[in-house]
């Protein structure tokens, strides 16, 4: 009697199971992707060996355009709406609550504090038309829009940071970050570097990218 | 890839009319492999989107010293004035400075600032600190002071490569000041020398000049 082999069909995986799992990582990485708000100015920064990284959280940038135009732009919510507050009311900028909303959940800005009202309830397009860049005075520091900003922002940050120390939560002081253009004339970037030194700021970090060590 | 089976066709021999059912079974490996892909895609975005720094901490306007400053021998001090169109111009020491220009290559200003760090450790050999990276040894740390003043010709990248050089080239000691008249004229015409002296640079570095 022959005998009858057994019949084998081929081995089929299920891969249905699996699939979730993919997807379900897939969904986990793309929401932990922070959205960025429009960047209102694009910077291509230089290159060094550094390799240093940016810290995670509290950073205060300071973006410089190629033509030499100012924007900062706080980190932290807690920090920007605490910093909003303090400038609409020591300088009277006329904001409401719904701009100052705006302000908490834009991304970096650089107008004048008297154009700030109009420039936040202004969309993308007509934004464009405002001057560009935070005013700068070389000659008065105290009055240099710039500086009364990366103040306020400071000390907002601090205050926050108090507040979470008493919570025991652990906020860290704003790193101070120069984002600046390769072809930004030094002009541009000394006048920053004068504000940040005037007011006692003489710790900052440079963004660059990273370029090979030919030492290594 | 796919199979079909083909079920209840069989059944025909009854005689009854059977439409064929038909189960489809679709290999999913393609598409896990196409999820993988995209995963790893997000994952090194997130990542690389962190960009690096290069931290920089200036004097305060009110620390320095006169007895620092003069503390430092002449010949151990290179100043370079970052010029406009990717130019480097440079002279050592004060008294009888000779111009000379380089470019931001390796060959260039590289190649200058490490000619200078070796004349200086011929000259004056190196001091001796407490290694950071390894506590309670000690490194050998040029004597060499570099000034680095830019012009308002420069642009960002100059002045970022610059600082680079210092690391790369191991310079403990540099600082940035601002630029002078006199240094600018002195571009402008090296043959004319250099009216500078150390008082001046003291002022310079105050910033009592503006």
């Amino acid at each position: 009697m022959p005998k009858h082999k057994p019949k084998r069909s081929a081995p089929s995986l299920d891969m249905t199971a699996m699939c979730d799992v993919a997807f379900l990582l897939l969904t986990f990485f793309i929401l932990t992707a922070k959205a960025k708000p429009q960047e209102t100015v694009t910077v291509d920064t230089p290159s060094s060996i550094s390799e240093s990284k940016l810290p995670d959280v509290g950073t205060l940038t300071i973006l410089i355009s190629p033509e030499g135009d100012v924007y900062l732009d706080p980190a932290g919510s807690h920090a920007r709406k605490a910093l909003i507050e303090t400038m609409n009311a020591t300088y009277s900028m006329g904001l409401n609550a719904q701009d100052q909303r705006k302000f908490v959940n834009g991304g970096s800005f650089g107008v004048p504090m008297n154009q700030m009202a109009a420039y936040l309830n202004a969309d993308a397009a007509d934004r464009n038309r405002f001057p560009k860049g935070i005013p700068i005075d070389t000659v008065d520091v105290n009055k240099s829009e710039l500086a009364n900003w990366i103040h306020q922002a400071r000390l907002a940050q601090f205050n926050y940071k108090k507040e979470m120390m008493a919570e025991g939560k652990e906020v860290s002081e704003y790193a101070i970050v120069v984002k600046a253009d390769q072809n930004t004339p030094f002009p541009a970037v000394q006048r920053v570097i004068n504000t940040l030194t005037d007011i006692n700021v003489n710790k900052f970090n440079l963004i660059t990218t990273q370029e090979s060590d030919p030492n290594k | 890839m796919a199979e079909i089976q083909e079920q209840g066709g069989g059944g025909g021999k009854d005689g009854k009319a059977r439409s064929k059912k038909m189960s489809t079974k679709v290999d999913l490996t393609a598409m896990v492999d196409l999820a993988f892909l995209l995963i790893t895609f997000f994952m090194l975005t997130t990542t690389l989107s962190k960009p690096n720094i290069m931290p920089i901490i200036m004097p305060e306007k009110k620390d320095i010293n006169e007895e620092d400053l003069e503390a430092t021998k002449e010949s151990q001090v290179l100043t370079l004035l970052l010029g406009g169109n990717d130019k480097v111009y440079f002279y050592e020491g004060i008294t009888n400075a000779v111009l000379d220009s380089t470019d931001y290559s390796a060959e260039g200003l590289r190649a200058k600032i490490l000619d200078k760090k070796d004349r200086v450790k011929a000259e004056w050999g190196e001091d001796e600190k407490d290694d950071p990276k390894n506590p309670g040894q000690k490194k050998m740390v040029s004597k060499l002071n570099v000034i680095i003043k830019p012009t308002k010709e420069s642009r960002y990248k100059n002045l970022v490569d610059t600082f680079d050089e210092m690391k790369i080239c191991n310079i403990g000691r540099y600082v940035m000041l601002d630029i002078s008249t006199q240094e600018e004229n002195f571009i402008k015409n090296p043959a004319g020398g250099l009216q500078f002296s150390v008082e001046d640079q003291l002022k310079a570095a105050k910033g009592a000049e503006k």
